[in-house]
């Protein structure tokens, strides 16, 4: 179960690493222990509270997760995002989760429980992720890379979730 | 709930706030590690708080300098509150206090 510690950044790990490993190792392995995780490796990315922390600052270790390196590969200021970024990429977070209701509510009357919209439906949740995502650490990139990542990877995912509904009405 | 300065400081925890709160009581009584702190909050309040919740919430704490670390020589660093936290924490159990006792008092006049 220590690999999920993982999922954490670095710098959290090269802080509280160890102590979390020896209070995982002490619980049952469970599918509520591993959302917990999940959950507390997600918060720790998206609000570090290292930087801020009152003790003796800790020294960065050099040491990269795939998380980390996926973030670095595509982020123009690093990781670290600001209050401001987090605000920007929230309220656009919001708006979309609105597009998409208003979009999902108005395809279902037109056309029911087509493929279609219920991949629209499915790939919401992971879209919204993703908007979260791409709109944070790209934002210093200009609008078309932006609008490339994004667009692609919000095509390739609603693609995936579309082959998944056809493929499960026709079962 | 009404709120003072130093009880504001528990504010803006979000889901972590019960398990801060939680925290803070189980260190109220003596410095503990992480381990020992999920034993004592299962005993007092009946919910064993994950890994990932935990140290969310010590992370926090520890970030706005309401408990500080402790030297160690193993794996499990115990935690202390400080001057801070213990203020806080009076502060959040007294409006929490006087909100329990306006409660009995309504219902036992209802």
């Amino acid at each position: 179960m220590t690999w999920l510690l993982r999922l954490y950044p670095a710098r959290w790990r090269a802080r509280y690493g160890e102590e979390f490993s020896a209070v995982l190792a002490s619980q049952r392995a469970s599918v509520g222990l591993v959302l917990d995780v999940l959950g507390g490796a997600i918060d720790a990315h998206l609000y570090p509270q290292i930087q801020h922390s009152h003790s003796k600052p800790i020294q960065e270790k050099e040491e990269d997760t795939m998380t980390l390196l996926m973030l670095q590969r595509c982020s123009a200021g690093g990781p670290k995002l600001s209050r401001r970024d987090q605000r920007i990429a929230s309220l656009f977070m919001i708006f979309s989760a609105l597009v998409m209701a208003g979009l999902y509510i108005g395809l279902t009357k037109i056309y029911h429980s087509a493929p279609a919209v219920q991949a629209l439906f499915y790939a919401s949740v992971p879209a919204l992720a993703l908007i979260y995502g791409e709109t944070a650490y790209l934002r210093k990139r200009p609008w078309l890379t932006q609008a490339f990542i994004l667009g692609g990877g919000l095509l390739g995912l609603y693609l995936f979730m579309l082959a998944v509904c056809v493929i499960g009405s026709r079962l | 709930m009404r709120q003072t300065k130093d009880d504001a400081e528990l504010d803006d925890f979000g889901r972590f706030s019960e398990p801060a709160l939680l925290i803070l009581v189980s260190l109220a009584e003596e410095p503990r590690h992480g381990y020992s702190m999920t034993e004592d909050i299962e005993a007092i309040a009946g919910v064993r708080l994950g890994p990932g919740t935990l140290y969310g919430a010590l992370a926090r704490l520890e970030a706005r300098g309401l408990i500080e670390p402790l030297k160690s020589e193993d794996r499990r660093n115990p935690y202390r509150l400080t001057t801070l936290g213990e203020r806080a924490l009076r502060a959040r159990l007294d409006s929490m206090m006087a909100v329990a006792r306006t409660g009995q008092r309504r219902l036992a006049s209802a």
